[in-house]
């Protein structure tokens, strides 16, 4: 009798099986039980801290896409400043996060930059201060950065805001030849887990 | 005389020498029951024993938590514990216990992290992957314990918010060990 070549194959491979199925049967002779642990999935929390800016609540994340962000605060009355007086800003900062446990944060504001637009030296006449406080409004109060230094922080809790008040003050000695000109001050502010 | 009748006679006859045979009946005999009993199995099993603990996730504060719900920060430590009821009975009965599926299925950088291996206790004896479990253990109930490390040391936000480790594939596994002549069978 002919038999086609596919149904030689098939049947080869039929026997092959066969023979593998009786060969390795042995292991399941012995008994065996299992049951799964259904731990389930551990997730990390994401460590978002939002800034606000006071006067005019606008809201940033403190890192955009990895980076660190810039937040342009506005101050307190808006304007020229007048040897001996100062210029308060403020802002607010969310430890929104979505932790399991308590995640404690501190923001710090550091050591604040100076520096002059134009090279007149305006800059060695400003001075800053740095205070927390419980709310934005409170960074107009000149009461609130008495004994303060030009360094603060705060501790925020989870899903707490804190705030951070900043009062620049021109010296009441600047000389009338920098009168117009201008500066730009930098603070960083960095925030770490407690 | 018609094959009727012939076959009719035969069959007969043959009747006639079944009931002759029957005389063996006659000489004595005598039978004895073996008194062999019953052969019963052993039994092997391994369950999440439910009425103590079916699983559960508890943080440093010994907080039950929801790992569904839960989000981990560094400092966090996470402990998974589980109570399993061994039944083990047979004679020769002999097992092995062992956590499967451990392989690191995880985000997480390494760096990060740390798992411990799952550990088996039988009340305060811990249970090897090598120790050969016997009916002595029949009825225990041990607990399988697995804890997640979040390390404090951990910095880079981007590098580690938003991560998973995923356990789902974590098991247990109760295996007979070959009696000493089950190779002969």
């Amino acid at each position: 009798m002919h038999t086609p070549r596919a149904l030689k194959a098939a049947g080869l491979v039929l026997a092959a099986v066969v023979l593998g199925l009786l060969t390795v049967q042995g292991t399941y002779a012995l008994w065996n039980s299992a049951v799964n642990s259904n731990a389930g999935t551990v997730q990390a929390a994401d460590f978002r801290v939002s800034l606000t800016d006071g006067p005019t609540n606008t809201t940033t994340d403190m890192t955009v896409n990895g980076l660190p962000a810039t937040v342009a605060l506005s101050t307190t009355p808006i304007g020229v400043v007048i040897p001996g007086q100062s210029v308060y800003a403020g802002v607010q900062l969310g430890n929104v996060t979505n932790a399991g446990g308590d995640f404690k944060i501190r923001a710090t504001a550091g050591t604040p930059g100076i520096t002059d637009s134009s090279g007149s030296g305006f800059a060695s006449v400003l001075s800053v201060k740095a205070v927390a406080a419980d709310t934005l409004a409170q960074c107009q109060s000149a009461a609130l950065y008495a004994g303060a230094k030009n360094m603060a922080s705060v501790d925020i809790a989870k899903n707490m805001t804190g705030v951070l008040c900043f009062q620049v003050t021109l010296d009441a000695s600047a000389p009338g030849r920098l009168q117009g000109k201008s500066a730009g001050i930098s603070i960083p502010l960095t925030v770490d887990q407690l | 005389m018609n094959k009727m009748a012939k076959g009719a006679i035969a069959t007969g006859v043959g009747v006639i020498l079944l009931v002759g045979g029957g005389g063996t009946l006659a000489t004595w005999n005598q039978a004895q029951t073996a008194a062999m009993g019953s052969v019963v199995s052993g039994d092997l099993n391994l369950e999440v024993n439910t009425a103590t603990n079916i699983g559960k996730w508890t943080n440093a504060a010994g907080t039950v938590v929801d790992i569904k719900a839960y989000r981990v920060v560094p400092g966090d430590v996470l402990t998974y514990t589980q109570d399993l009821k061994v039944t083990l009975t047979g004679d020769l009965m002999a097992a092995k216990l062992a956590v499967t599926g451990t392989g690191a299925n995880t985000s997480f950088l390494d760096k990060n992290v740390v798992v411990a291996p799952t550990t088996i206790k039988d009340g305060v004896k811990a249970i090897a992957a090598d120790d050969v479990l016997t009916p002595s253990v029949n009825g225990h109930v041990v607990t399988a314990s697995t804890t997640f490390t979040f390390k404090s040391s951990t910095d880079a936000r981007d590098s580690a918010a938003t991560k998973a480790y995923e356990f789902a594939g974590v098991g247990y596994k109760l295996v007979q060990q070959a009696p000493p002549a089950a190779n002969a069978s």
